[in-house]
């Protein structure tokens, strides 16, 4: 923003950089021979990316995409996913208007064309189409038009070219007939619910669609065209098709690659039931590359990987993955972090026996950066720390994921908000479960907001924490954290955080915990107006007994009486609404605080609840009587109450 | 007044805490309900009920708002990473106590908070000097040693005597081009380039008022091509051209006669052969002839060529009688 307002100022000025080469016009006279160093090769963006690997990552600020504001810093998870969306539908709207009044946009001023600013070309019947506007639409990957000047070709009888139809079926076999998502909606991306892999994978490949028909008018039938249609069959799990292609390209005797042999890999679990069949198959396929000499690559052995995955025998999966790994290893493939993940659901198994092969791998790719090679690749790191967590339960080895993760640009394999989640999810309930409070305040404050906002059940396993190392002076912190990720419509958090409260009365001789009961009783309050706020409200939260017991000291302990009282009476009023009752304890420090604040009426509405309640009535008309000096009708209300033992002493 | 106070009777009847009173029942119980509850005296119609009547607006809950983020800076912290670029000051990003403005006189000036003043100014907090020596050090390995030999200004001006300065626009145009910036000027201190008296005479005749007298400095600036290369091409041609061409002596130059001359010169001219006879007025042995004294020469020059002038004049007289030898 504030660079673009500077930039027409400076156009202005027209003096922006001035260059000053020396060049060589050398005197004869020279005494010494001068040497100019030749000039150093780099990129055109080398130097600006050598000043951006100089900015570190600020934990305090929001990340680039939202505005640098407090207004408009997202807090919580949800509003991260809106305001982002919100940028994304700006974007949206504006392709809109750009292809809705496209006549206004037409004009090309920049230099050199913005192809991405014109608007899209748009097809009928009466088109001119040439081969060039085919070959154009498939270069852009635009497949519903190229399908339209496709057919528009054929019905007008212009001839196509084989290589066109080549390229046509090599877009429609990737594609599956459907127009991928526009690059420049990367957020969207980022949000979209990645269902790919968590499911089962199913068949969506469309049959009978002009992709096989453009593989049918190719004659004679080409290796490529073989390959094109069998690797998109595959890709959309057509398998049995694609092995009966593939099963016609070999009678054929063609040679195809080794591309379309992994394609065919990838779709053994579909083919064949069992692992030994599967393995059956997987041999002799690789039987088949040898004889045609083709070399195996880094796909084809994450595609035996992930057969190899499926198997439901532990120890055969074991054995046939250590296999194809140090056959692999002859070959000088180098793995991909999609093997190692392949590595880690094959050794590690819910219900299998620990595996360390975690620490192996780790060892293997210390300090190693990665660039994407395999789509699974960005399973590696949710996977990896899941292992750590519930696997191993190892905080030292998390520490050496979380560190590869952070070595150069390896951050970008990290998938998208859904696995990135998953990963700091795993992260931190491993960090509350096994570190001291202090590393885990340090990892917390590094990445908390910003990076990762805790889900109500990783805030839960916090609380835990705090409650088991006794560091409830953390407790008001925490609060406005639960506040800010909007986590205070869950119930076992309240009382989670209620019940640290209670249960760990501030010692006020200390100094610094003296601010601590009223802070408390801040958020016992803010609990108590949050409940009763949500009132008439979908998502309702309800007070039980215990609960706005719990409210009740707190607010007692911190010396808001006003308060307390006022909560006293909802509790005595709405007696029939609120399922439980407070403890006697409770019950108890109210009519303590009663007593200091010199009112007997609400002690004696107390009592009355008490009894009204079947609680120990006795103890307190006890207390009461010792605390005040009480006038007759107070006395006949208590006798009237809990009968006069009270009296004797 | 009265009909809370009548409302707090009857309250009081249902209670049976004797002289207490429960402020808070009495509260909470809705104020349009007393008219129906008191029967003793006339209902009121009250026209402007409909006005008051409004209805309750559900109140608009602002969202949380986050403290500052300066507030949980570390004090250690990197400051490059927090504020990268050039950018509009912000208050919760910067955890300095700055103020600017002012309001009254003697006041305080103003905070940082919703402050005008410190968005309008243009802020270095991107220069600080640690950032510009990290970036310094980023872009060090894009650079060559300075070659050896050429430490001083003095030597590298004796040795590569052209400067070639061209000029980059960066600009905030749909176009990323500037017709600008194919201009290539080269200049060139004459005395670096080797001339006879003729080469010199005709190079300044051919380059012109690129010729700067004063400070001896040569300029060629060429902007009649396109590409920046080919401007810088030609105007290293005309340099070379216009050097190669001076010593070329063309016939037509031997008909140059003496008004033709730019300047007087003593050794070509009449006036030579004029002084000559007078001083050897009787003299009739050739061997032993006399000159003009140099001093004669140069004051002679010095009239004709500057103009006539007291000093001028007057050296010219004392040359003259000095030559002949008269008595002041």
């Amino acid at each position: 923003m504030h660079l673009a307002r500077r930039l027409p100022a400076i156009s202005r000025n027209c003096n922006v950089r001035l260059i000053k080469t020396t060049s060589a016009v050398t005197q004869s006279a020279a005494e010494e021979q001068i040497v100019i160093p030749k000039r150093i090769q780099r990129s055109p963006t080398a130097i600006l990316e050598a000043l951006s690997a100089t900015v570190g990552r600020d934990p305090t600020a929001p990340h680039y995409k939202f505005h640098d504001d407090p207004y408009l810093i997202p807090t919580s998870n949800v509003s991260k996913r809106t305001f982002a969306m919100a940028q994304e539908a700006g974007r949206k709207a504006a392709k809109w208007i750009k292809e809705e009044h496209r006549n206004l946009f037409m004009h090309q001023e920049a230099q050199p064309p913005i192809e991405a600013f014109a608007p899209k070309m748009v097809f009928n019947e009466e088109s001119e189409v040439t081969l060039e506007t085919l070959e154009q639409l498939i270069k852009q990957s635009l497949i519903q038009d190229a399908v339209f000047v496709y057919n528009l070709m054929k019905t007008k009888g212009v001839e196509i070219t084989a290589e066109a139809k080549q390229s046509m079926l090599e877009l429609l076999s990737f594609y599956n007939h459907e127009e991928p998502m526009p690059e420049e909606f990367y957020e969207e991306r980022w949000f979209k619910e990645n269902t790919q892999g968590q499911q089962r994978q199913t068949k969506t490949w469309k049959d009978g669609d002009l992709a096989e028909q453009v593989f049918n008018e190719i004659e004679p039938k080409t290796p490529q065209a073989y390959a094109a249609i069998i690797r998109g069959m595959a890709k959309y799990y057509q398998a049995d098709r694609a092995y009966a292609l593939f099963q016609e390209a070999l009678e054929k005797q063609l040679q195809l690659d080794t591309a379309t042999y992994n394609s065919i890999i990838n779709n053994v679990n579909f083919l064949k039931e069992t692992p030994d069949q599967k393995w059956e198959l997987c041999k002799d396929l690789l039987q088949q590359m040898k004889q045609q000499q083709l070399k195996p690559d880094l796909g084809t052995l994450n595609g035996l990987l992930e057969c190899i995955s499926s198997f439901g025998n532990y120890k055969m999966g074991r054995t046939c993955a250590l296999q194809v790994l140090s056959e692999f290893k002859k070959l000088g493939v180098e793995l991909s972090l999609g093997s190692y993940y392949y590595v880690l659901i094959i050794f590690c198994r819910e219900r299998g026996p620990v595996s360390h092969v975690i620490v192996d791998i780790l060892n293997e790719i210390q300090g190693k950066e990665f660039k994407i090679q395999h789509p699974k690749d960005t399973y590696f790191f949710a996977t990896a720390m899941d292992v750590c967590r519930n696997h191993l339960h190892d905080r030292s080895l998390a520490k050496k994921v979380d560190k590869l993760l952070h070595v150069g640009n390896n951050y970008d394999l990290i998938g998208d908000t859904y696995k990135e989640s998953i990963y700091y999810r795993h992260y931190f309930a491993l960090l509350s479960q096994t570190s001291t409070i202090e590393e885990f305040l340090e990892t917390y404050d590094k990445l908390v907001p910003n990076v990762y906002i805790p889900e109500p059940g990783i805030m839960e396993e916090v609380l835990k924490m705090i409650e088991l190392n006794g560091a409830y002076e953390l407790m008001p912190r925490f609060w406005s954290d639960m506040v800010i990720f909007d986590h205070i419509n869950r119930e076992s958090l309240l009382l989670r955080t209620l019940k640290i409260m209670l249960n760990n009365k501030p010692d006020v001789t200390v100094k610094s915990q003296q601010q601590l009961p009223e802070q408390f009783a801040k958020v016992a309050l803010d609990i108590y107006n949050k409940v009763v706020e949500s009132e008439g409200r979908v998502k309702k939260l309800s007070f039980t007994g215990q609960m706005i017991g719990d409210i009740l000291t707190i607010l007692v302990r911190g010396g808001n009486w006003e308060k307390a009282v006022e909560v006293f009476n909802n509790i005595d009023k709405n007696q029939h609404r609120i399922p439980g009752t407070p403890s006697d304890a409770c019950l108890m420090e109210f009519v303590e605080a009663a007593i200091v604040n010199k009112s007997p009426s609400q002690a004696l509405q107390c009592l009355q609840y008490a009894v009204e309640n079947h609680m120990d009535g006795l103890s307190l008309a006890e207390r009461i009587n010792k605390g005040f000096t009480l006038n007759e009708v107070h006395i006949a209300k208590m006798k009237s109450l809990v009968g006069d033992s009270f009296l004797k002493e | 007044m009265s009909s809370l106070s009548r409302l707090l009777k009857s309250k009081k009847c249902v209670s049976n805490y004797g002289q207490q009173i429960r402020v808070f029942s009495a509260q909470a119980s809705p104020n349009g309900n007393d008219v129906e509850m008191d029967d003793e005296e006339f209902r009121v119609l009250n026209l402007r009920a409909s006005n008051q009547k409004q209805l309750a607006r559900r109140e608009f809950k602002k969202p949380e708002v986050m403290p500052p983020r300066s507030l949980k800076m570390a004090t250690d912290q990197d400051w490059t990473a927090v504020w990268p670029g050039p950018r509009s000051f912000h208050p919760a990003s910067v955890p300095l106590p700055i103020r600017q403005g002012f309001t009254v006189k003697g006041a305080a000036p103003p905070s940082k908070y919703a402050n005008a003043e410190l968005m309008k100014i243009p802020n270095f907090l991107h220069l600080t000097p640690p950032a510009i020596k990290q970036q310094c050090e980023a872009i060090k390995k894009f650079c060559t040693p300075w070659p050896k030999g050429l430490e001083t200004e003095e030597k590298w001006k004796r040795l590569f005597p052209v400067d070639v300065v061209s000029t980059d626009y960066c600009q905030a145009l749909p176009t990323i081009r500037n017709p600008d910036a194919r201009r290539v000027t080269i200049t060139l201190k004459l005395s670096e380039l080797k001339f006879d008296d003729h080469a010199k005479d005709k190079f300044l005749r051919l380059v012109g008022d690129r010729y700067d007298s004063e400070t001896d400095i040569l300029t060629i600036v060429a902007d009649r091509c396109p590409l920046r290369k080919q401007n810088y091409d030609y105007a290293m041609y005309l340099l070379t051209a216009c050097y190669h061409e001076s010593f070329i002596t063309e016939p037509w130059e031997e008909s140059k006669s003496e008004a033709d001359m730019e300047n007087y010169k003593y050794e070509r001219n009449k006036s030579k052969l004029s002084v000559e006879q007078i001083l050897n007025w009787g003299n009739a042995d050739s061997s032993d002839k006399r000159e003009a004294s140099t001093g004669y020469i140069e004051s002679l020059e010095n009239l004709v060529n500057g103009g006539e002038n007291e000093y001028s004049l007057n050296k010219y007289k004392e040359e003259v009688i000095k030559m002949i030898g008269l008595r002041q």
